[in-house]
């Protein structure tokens, strides 16, 4: 493993601690208009407790998200409150798309203090059945400036609209490139079980669908759901007596570029800053690009995996599009890409479910060709024993990355 | 007397530190916040980013040039249903920041370009489109 600077050792020698996830869990996705935000993030709980074979009782940390619809300013102790715990340790976490992974980091962060052995990361919320049309349209301001962006009509389609167009425009990138990551995601969606759009479909259904906005058909978008995923992280030393084989997190990592896409500086520079989350995760790790077998990839739009994919060094820049075209993305590819269909085709719960899928490749566990009444196929890498998953806030603002291993951080 | 008809679409979150932009756009003047070596920066704020120095405010020329763009095929309320789509862009202004705005025509009522007339790298200038009686938007179209 090459030396690292003095705040990459820190890492290593937290994560050398064996900080591994432990349980993993997923709820349906889609439309859920009988169950309420909360009741989502308790069934889920009880899950992915049994997925560990633990009680709530054994559970000292709580880790959760926000909602859309229940409003709290206190979320993490709100839930616990609602299952009935008395947690040692709790945060709400609220960075956008990167909350999943930055709720592992924090878990991770709690576990190396003292603060808790057992920490139950859990987001989920009925955003879909339960939003009110006002929220959705605040929801949508959110992400502009309130008074330099929203009053000229940007919706945060359009607002990747515009990096996306100015990338497309700089590395002459066709609009199949963006089709080529529906299209093959599209196939992976159709095997796992819960993914809400389940049928295959291929880059001219894309290019033929309809506008939202420039360069986004409606299947270039990510989906609005309702449903609830979670994780269980804790130490080496706890999850022998689980039941689960334990799935480490060997690297970790952060990057930010801008909050508004009026200030990012250039496409370069949003690749670099949300890259640095992947570069750095996989420097903490000890690995490079190539010893990876699965890459779990935040999707909010067609687009964005491919600048995220040049940004951690997967491909070269301007390279992305070729390459998924190329099939390196697709099950059986060279790096098989969200393999649970992801954002754009499963649901959108932020990054939880690719921490989830990456969990379930590392253990052997992504068939689901048992579930029959889902119809499930399998969408297991053979073999995989080394993911890269990530989550962006924001419009490309703020990424944080994970990398997972079958292997204790001391064998990487 | 013609009235026109009420505006529904989003309006500016009002600050303290925004009054004197929002006073120069109603008096149709296009100005920009500088930090203390007379750079000018964008989005306006009290204190210059990075440096947190004292700004002031300069007369700009309002011309600049199409970053990107995105023609939005639905707007973000209600208030832009069965309308044409609208073009929102990033233009580099020609004293250096980049700000947002709506890509329009220069007639009255300033109704969107024809998605088909726009390009990046296009030369564009500043139009003042008084949309209530407080805020006029500064809004850009094809320079001259």
């Amino acid at each position: 493993m090459a030396e690292g600077t003095p705040d990459v050792k820190e890492a290593r020698r937290m994560l050398g601690k064996g900080i591994c996830i432990a349980g993993v869990g997923e709820t349906e996705q889609g439309i859920i208009s009988d169950r309420g935000s909360f009741e989502l993030l308790a069934e889920v709980t009880r899950t992915t407790l049994d997925d560990a074979g633990l009680q709530l009782s054994d559970v000292d940390g709580i880790v959760t998200a926000f909602s859309f619809v229940e409003s709290t300013l206190m979320h993490s102790t709100t839930l616990a409150d609602y299952m009935g715990m008395k947690p040692g340790y709790f945060a709400s976490v609220a960075v956008g798309g990167a909350t999943a992974p930055l709720m592992a980091v924090q878990a991770a962060m709690a576990i190396d203090a003292g603060l808790a052995e057992v920490v139950l990361c859990v987001r989920g919320d009925n955003t879909r059945s339960g939003i009110s049309s006002s929220g959705m349209i605040a929801m949508a301001r959110e992400m502009s400036h309130g008074a330099y962006e929203a009053p000229f009509g940007l919706t945060t389609i359009g607002g990747y609209g515009l990096l996306a167009q100015r990338y497309m425009y700089e590395h002459d990138i066709p609009q199949e490139a963006l089709a080529a990551v529906v299209a093959t995601q599209s196939e992976h969606a159709a095997l796992k079980w819960n993914a809400m759009l389940r049928d295959a479909v291929t880059v001219e259904d894309v290019m033929n669908d309809r506008w939202i906005a420039t360069p986004f058909h409606a299947m270039d978008c990510s989906l609005v759901s309702d449903g609830a995923a979670a994780f269980i992280v804790t130490t080496e030393a706890r999850a022998k007596s689980m039941k689960k084989k334990p799935v480490y997190i060997t690297g970790i990592g952060e990057g930010f570029s801008h909050q508004y896409i009026s200030e990012a500086e250039s496409v370069a520079s949003v690749r670099d800053g949300l890259g640095r989350a992947g570069r750095r995760a996989m420097e903490v790790a000890g690995i490079t690009p190539q010893d990876l077998d699965v890459a779990e990839i935040y999707d909010s739009f067609s687009f964005t995996p491919l600048i995220a994919l040049e940004g951690f060094g997967i491909c070269g820049p301007g390279e992305a599009g070729d390459w998924v075209m190329e099939g390196n993305a697709k099950l059986g590819g060279n790096l098989p890409m969200n393999t649970h269909g992801g954002l754009i085709r499963q649901a959108h719960l932020g990054a939880m479910h690719h921490i989830v899928e990456a969990v379930l490749q590392l253990r052997g566990e992504a068939d689901d060709s048992d579930k029959t009444e889902f119809n499930g196929g399998n969408h297991q890498v053979p073999d995989a024993k080394l993911a890269i998953t990530n989550g962006s806030g924001g419009i490309l603002a703020a990424t944080s990355a994970l990398v997972l291993s079958s292997e204790p951080p001391s064998a990487a | 007397m013609s009235e026109k008809p009420a505006y529904t679409k989003p309006l500016p979150d009002l600050r303290p530190e925004d009054a004197p932009f929002w006073e120069a756009m109603k008096e149709h003047r296009f100005i920009l916040p500088c930090d203390d070596a007379g750079k000018p920066f964008w989005y306006p704020r009290k204190y210059a980013p990075g440096t947190l120095s004292a700004t002031s405010w300069t007369d700009a020329s309002g011309t600049g040039t199409v970053y990107t763009y995105s023609t939005h095929f639905i707007g973000p309320s209600k208030a832009y249903k069965g309308n044409p789509p609208h073009i929102v862009a990033l233009v580099d202004l020609d004293e250096g920041p980049r700000m947002m705005t709506i890509l329009v025509k220069d007639e009255d009522g300033y109704p969107s370009l024809d998605p088909d007339d726009v390009a990046i790298g296009m030369k564009v200038q500043i139009v003042f489109d008084d949309v209530t009686d407080e805020i006029t938007l500064p809004k850009f179209t094809p320079a001259n």
